[in-house]
């Protein structure tokens, strides 16, 4: 069967800020009905990425496809992007952001529901974030749009508030759209069917989870007393993360670590485990491992 | 602390700019602009003992205009058209000398030195009989609040877009640039213009300034300002990322235009070198046309140079800075790259992208 033409698409794609290249040479493609996950730690290039594919910066090399060609006005009409920022007019109520939102694409407002529905006269600088970010998505679905783009869509809400966008982004998926989200929680990452993996402006890795770990393991340290350890291993020079009261070393050596631990007088099982997402990003910001 | 607040300053160009750049422009004012005494008059000397007059005349009278066969309706004229600033009458005895009032500061040297004269000399003040400082100020005054709606707000009402992301929401948005940018500004231009009015009125009722002209040929002369200093706020919004910045830079703006425009300073009384910074500035027209209109009955014709001067400059700034704030919002021109693809350019930000 043949796959479905891509909704959104990167060709060696590269933009350079003067002598810094913020995106280099990243090829990737959104299709119907997939949610994608743009992963990468602070100063990857996925909001630069982002823009490229949103039209709002052109490309130093390469090319850049919404909906079959260049993202230009008139495809745009079918695009919905919720910014990091949200992009909503605090000094207008509810109601009036989305007449605003819908007006802009020709479409009727969408009918309000639930909370935003009770908030619908309220200004939206006066209502949750949570909220803030359900309308930011209610705006940006209202005109039906083929293809969805969200910068961090569920950063600074709670797990309830998160889960529910996260039942709004695979209804969207289910019906159809295609959705290119950026992010670096993990938990967001899971929610993805194929997730795209950035560092330092370059695609390092693509798949499922187990895809982006391949090849990146991590070490497990248990001890009792684990801010000293935790103190140690760090001054050490080595990557460490704190789970609990469980610390893990990213792309550490076992032999390594136990001799660290051991000159410091504390006694600590060390085990090799499979790396998480968090642990490849880890790797990778540091600089090394890349796929 | 202090170390730290000293590296901070340095790399705040525009906090630099206010600390060494207005002591500066404050010291060249107050030094060479701020002046009250206008040390010559252009005059006008008409009448059958025209070019006797002219050349008994103290060097103060720096006259222009000697027509031997021109009456006291000429003469008129002349001041209406603001050509000079006095105009003695010739084939009386005593000489009738005319003196504009609207040009106050030149008015009241004209009448000190006049007074020297004695009674060879009957004076009368034409325009503001009084020499009524509110007369004068109110006209520009009008001016400098559209300076202020037109820079500061129409910039903080810009930028606040860009400070809160909907501006890249706006880029991505299927809306033209240019429809964006009418939509922005026309509220602006709407209330500058009730404004205007609401002042305008407000100054005729409490001060009892006149309008003695057409209030048509006033509507247009501020309209015109009005562009140019919606221009000058749309071009701050563009160099401006935070509603701070476009206050201070709003401010490097709005300060000459106060001191240097003839508002509080006569143009006339300034040094040369401080007066050309004057005449770059669009309140200096803007004070012409509405002092002149108001004040004189000025007509279109007669103010062509300030009309011509401010209809300029609204489609230089408002162009330019359209153009500039255009490039945040869209990518407009379309480069190709590669094999057959385009690309859109212009970013809403390049130093945001640059930080990935």
């Amino acid at each position: 069967m043949t796959a479905p033409p891509a909704l959104l698409r990167a060709a060696s794609v590269s933009r350079a800020f003067g002598g810094f290249t913020a995106v280099d040479s990243v090829s990737m493609d959104l299709r119907p009905g997939e949610v994608v996950g743009l992963l990468g730690a602070n100063g990857a290039g996925k909001t630069t990425l982002l823009r490229l594919l949103l039209g709002l910066l052109a490309p130093t090399s390469g090319a850049v496809e919404l909906l079959g060609g260049a993202p230009d006005r008139e495809r745009r009409r079918r695009l919905g992007y919720v910014p990091q920022g949200l992009g909503l007019y605090r000094d207008l109520t509810v109601r009036e952001n989305l007449a605003f939102a819908a007006s802009s694409y020709g479409a009727a407002p969408a009918p309000l529901e639930g909370e935003l529905a009770e908030s619908a006269d309220a200004l939206v600088r006066d209502i949750p974030l949570g909220l803030q970010r359900r309308l930011a998505f209610v705006s940006a679905l209202a005109h039906g749009p083929s293809v969805v783009v969200l910068d961090e869509p569920t950063s600074g809400v709670d797990a309830v508030a998160r889960a529910e966008l996260w039942d709004t982004i695979r209804a969207q998926a289910a019906s159809g759209v295609g959705v290119l989200v950026t992010t670096h929680y993990m938990q967001e990452a899971e929610q993805c069917d194929r997730l795209l993996l950035m560092s330092e402006g370059r695609l390092v890795g693509e798949g499922d989870e187990q895809a982006i770990v391949a090849g990146t393991t991590a070490v497990a340290v248990r001890t009792d007393d684990w801010a000293r350890a935790f103190d140690v291993l760090d001054s050490a020079g080595e990557l460490v993360m704190l789970s609990g009261r469980a610390i893990r070393v990213a792309d550490g050596d076992p032999d390594g670590l136990r001799t660290i631990l051991s000159a410091a007088g504390l006694d600590a099982t060390v085990e090799r485990v499979p790396a998480t997402i968090e642990e490849r990003m880890a790797v990778l910001a540091r600089g090394g491992g890349a796929a | 602390m202090i170390l730290k607040e000293f590296r901070e300053l340095r790399r705040d160009r525009r906090t630099v700019g206010l600390l060494v750049g207005m002591p500066l422009l404050l010291l060249v004012i107050f030094g060479y602009a701020a002046n009250f005494y206008v040390s010559s008059v252009k005059a006008a000397v008409v009448g059958p003992q025209a070019e006797q007059v002219a050349s008994a005349l103290p060097s103060f009278f720096d006259v222009t205009v000697v027509e031997p066969a021109q009456g006291q309706a000429d003469a008129e004229s002349l001041l209406q058209a603001n050509t000079v600033d006095v105009a003695l009458v010739t084939g009386q005895q005593p000489v009738l000398a005319l003196v504009d009032g609207s040009n106050l500061f030149a008015a009241q040297s004209t009448v000190s030195v006049l007074n020297k004269a004695g009674d060879q000399v009957t004076t009368q003040i034409l325009y503001n009989p009084d020499l009524s400082t509110s007369w004068v100020m109110i006209p520009a005054i009008i001016g400098l609040i559209l300076t202020f709606i037109g820079t500061i707000v129409t910039s903080i009402g810009l930028v606040k877009e860009r400070e809160t992301g909907t501006l890249e929401q706006l880029a991505v948005m299927p809306i033209r640039p240019s429809t964006v940018i009418l939509g922005k500004i026309t509220p602006y231009f709407l209330l500058a213009s009730l404004d205007m009015v609401i002042i305008t009125v407000l100054g005729m009722l409490l001060f009892d300034v006149p309008f003695n002209g057409n209030p048509f040929a006033f509507a247009l002369g501020a309209a015109l300002f009005l562009l140019v200093v919606l221009g000058l706020g749309v071009f701050i919004s563009t160099i401006s990322q935070t509603t701070g910045q476009a206050i201070q830079t709003a401010f490097f703006f709005l300060l000459p235009q106060i001191l240097l425009s003839g508002m509080i300073f006569p143009l006339d009384a300034m040094a040369a070198g401080v007066r050309w910074i004057g005449y770059l500035l669009p309140l200096t027209y803007f004070t012409m046309i509405s002092q002149g209109i108001m004040l004189r009955g000025a007509t279109v014709a007669e103010l062509w140079l300030p009309f011509t001067v401010l209809a300029v400059m609204a489609v230089v700034v408002l162009t330019g800075a359209t153009l500039r704030f255009r490039r945040d919002l869209a990518p407009g021109r379309r480069r190709r790259h590669g094999h057959a693809h385009e690309a859109s350019s212009a970013p809403v930000s390049d130093e945001a992208g640059a930080s990935r």
